[in-house]
């Protein structure tokens, strides 16, 4: 089992979770988030003083799923995600140990 | 502890102070004329006049060896003549006179009403500004400002400013306030400090004069107000209070006096020969300058935000935490100022309101346009917050020259207000390096400035004849001639428009500058480094703006 990590564009969330959905997923985390990658934030002024915006608003989408779907699911994030412009975010995938169930106990492939 | 003492021992001295000069006074208030505080003896057949502003009541002419007394005499006889065959026309007057004073009653009641409501403008408008671990701090100051800098007023303030209003400033409107009399500095023409009507009782304790004194304390609200918006985020509450009495009781009150209480500034068109004395309409100066300046002086004293400035000296930016505050804060204060420039008649009779009216409109609107391009030409974009100054400048800037002035000059004034602000702003913040988180220095001091130097520039002569007592019958050899500037023909109003702004700013700030600079060495005004960084909300007032912001472990 792995879990994905992926961090997009807020806008975009929409059209991941229907893409998501559309492939089957059951379970999905989001947390709004802060962060720049290579572009660095940006510069505003405000009443005249420059200010940097260095961490810009993302939303941070996680998920655990079994070894086979890992592809499929990082392909539909990948094709939802996409705008094609600086800033478009990015996917992590990591090994996962375990899933349990609290409400049961039950644990492995099962619970996802 | 120690300052709450300190504080609560200067306020004891302060009450017992005023209390002593109010018992001394306790003799004059048998002497004529007495005050009316029923209503009942207010307005009467000499509140009555035509359109044109004559009298219905002629008067017997008191000096023989005047040029026109011969007609005055003949005019006085007949107005005898014919009071006597028609008893019933001066009983009606009587009528009249009464519901006339209680038109303006009721006119300069409500407009001060909606000046009230501009505290809750401002109250917003500089909550938007600040960042949000202070919001509950500033909001904390424009309410403690409204109550503190009233007390001050009503112990001393209404009588510094307009214990002697009847002898040069009689408010005709409202019924003359005659028993306001008394100078406790100067006299005549000459006159620096009122000194009647301490505790808003004794000859203050009039009908008349309660409606002058609601109507003013709002205003002196507006300069109190004006502080905060300069000196927030840093300043302890303790050292805000006693800013805020020195305003109500002192700062404001004096500059006032000179100015509307028949003081010596209003008075050098009489005195001097410098056009009709020193004019401010409705307080370009007497309340937005003596506030923006004092803003400065304090601001100065405090020293700028933690951080404010860079190592190097450049500026740098701390966001306003809600734009939503601030557009809806300046809308407020635009509503409110209807009451304030409009109000400043003292009187529905006077018709020039519906001028005053529509002049504050279009300075308000040509200073946010002006604001608005000056910044997207700049900077690339326009600013939010410089738009609503620029909107508050052009505001300040037609305050003074509101009822003197014409449509046409009314937008110009807006238009360079709105640069003025926008110039300030920047002045301020990359050349002397004074911190003012809401531009109050700006908006209200530079403004207010250039709103008293441009009532001696437009104005066009149609209306204030007779203003401060000058040239009632013609001016510049025409009749009907009121205020008038440099543009139009008279260039020692310019002259006066001048020295009166220059003797604001020097008050206003001198005074502020010397008495907060010994207030600051006594004990410092200002928070410790650790309260500032963390925001001075909860260790001021154990409380958040935004209490949801701090998870609470229980119920997490």
């Amino acid at each position: 089992m792995k879990k994905i990590e992926a961090i997009i564009q807020p806008h975009k969330l929409d059209e991941v979770k229907e893409a998501l959905i559309a492939i089957g997923v059951e379970g999905l985390t989001i947390s709004e988030s802060r962060g720049h990658g290579r572009q660095k934030g940006h510069t505003e002024t405000y009443r005249g003083a420059e200010y940097k915006v260095d961490f810009v608003p993302k939303v941070k989408l996680e998920l655990v799923v079994p070894d086979p779907r890992v592809n499929q699911v990082v392909s539909a994030i990948v094709a939802s995600a996409k705008s094609g412009r600086i800033g478009d975010g990015k996917i992590f995938v990591i090994p996962c140990e375990d899933a349990i169930r609290i409400r049961n106990g039950e644990s492995g492939d099962a619970v996802l | 502890m120690k300052t709450r003492r300190q504080i609560e021992t200067i306020g004891l001295a302060l009450l017992l102070a005023a209390g002593s000069v109010m018992l001394s006074l306790t003799p004059c208030l048998a002497q004529e004329p007495k005050p009316d505080p029923a209503g009942v003896a207010t307005g009467d057949k000499t509140n009555v006049y035509d359109a044109g502003g004559n009298a219905f009541v002629v008067t017997e002419p008191a000096d023989k060896t005047a040029p026109g007394y011969a007609d005055a005499k003949k005019a006085a006889d007949e107005f005898k003549a014919q009071a006597e065959k028609e008893p019933l026309a001066v009983k009606l007057a009587d009528s009249v006179g009464h519901l006339r004073v209680g038109t303006n009653f009721a006119w300069t009641l409500n407009t001060g009403y909606l000046v009230l409501f501009m505290q809750a403008g401002f109250a917003l408008l500089t909550c938007g500004l600040v960042r949000k671990k202070n919001a509950g701090h500033l909001m904390m100051l424009n309410f403690a400002a409204y109550v503190f800098a009233f007390i001050a007023y009503y112990i001393c303030g209404y009588a510094f400013q307009f214990g002697a209003a009847a002898v040069n400033a009689a408010p005709a409107n409202l019924g003359g306030t005659p028993t306001l009399n008394h100078f406790l500095l100067g006299s005549g023409q000459w006159g620096f400090l009122g000194g009647s009507g301490f505790f808003m009782a004794g000859p203050a304790y009039d009908a008349g004069s309660n409606v002058y004194a609601l109507f003013e304390v709002v205003f002196m609200e507006t300069a109190g107000y004006i502080i905060v918006g300069s000196i927030c985020e840093r300043i302890t509450f303790g050292a805000f209070l006693l800013c805020e009495l020195f305003v109500g009781a002192i700062l404001y009150p004096i500059f006032g006096c000179w100015v509307w209480g028949g003081g010596w500034l209003s008075q050098l068109g009489s005195s001097m020969n410098l056009g009709h004395g020193y004019v401010d309409f409705a307080g370009s100066t007497v309340v937005h300058a003596v506030g923006g300046f004092c803003a400065m002086a304090l601001s100065i004293c405090l020293g700028p935000r933690l951080g404010k400035f860079g190592p190097d000296g450049k500026a740098r930016a701390f966001p306003a935490h809600n734009l939503v505050y601030v557009v809806t804060g300046t809308f407020i204060l635009l509503f409110g100022w209807m009451g304030f420039n409009p109000g400043s008649t003292l009187g529905a009779t006077d018709l020039r309101i519906s001028v005053v009216a529509i002049n504050t409109n279009l300075a308000a609107v040509a200073g946010s346009a002006s604001a608005m391009l000056f910044w997207y030409m700049k900077f690339g974009k326009p600013d939010v917050t410089m738009a609503c100054n620029g909107m508050l400048a052009g505001l300040v800037a037609i305050t003074a020259p509101c009822a003197f002035v014409g449509p046409t000059s009314a937008f110009i004034i807006g238009i360079i207000a709105g640069i003025v602000v926008c110039a300030g702003v920047l002045f301020n913040d990359n050349v002397t390096k004074i911190d003012d988180p809401c531009g109050a220095i700006s908006v209200h001091g530079f403004c207010g400035v250039l709103g008293s130097l441009c009532l001696g520039i437009f104005a066009d002569g149609t209306y204030g004849a007779g203003w401060n007592g000058v040239g009632a019958a013609s001016y510049l050899g025409s009749a009907g001639k009121g205020v008038t500037g440099l543009l139009y023909g008279d260039s020692s109003q310019f002259l006066v428009q001048c020295l009166g702004a220059v003797v604001c700013v020097a008050w206003a700030f001198g005074a502020t500058f010397l008495v907060f600079k010994i207030v600051n060495a006594m004990k410092s005004m200002r928070v410790s480094k650790e309260v500032e960084q963390e925001g001075l909300d909860v260790p001021e007032f154990g409380l958040q703006a935004y209490p949801e912001d701090s998870l609470h472990p229980s119920e997490v």
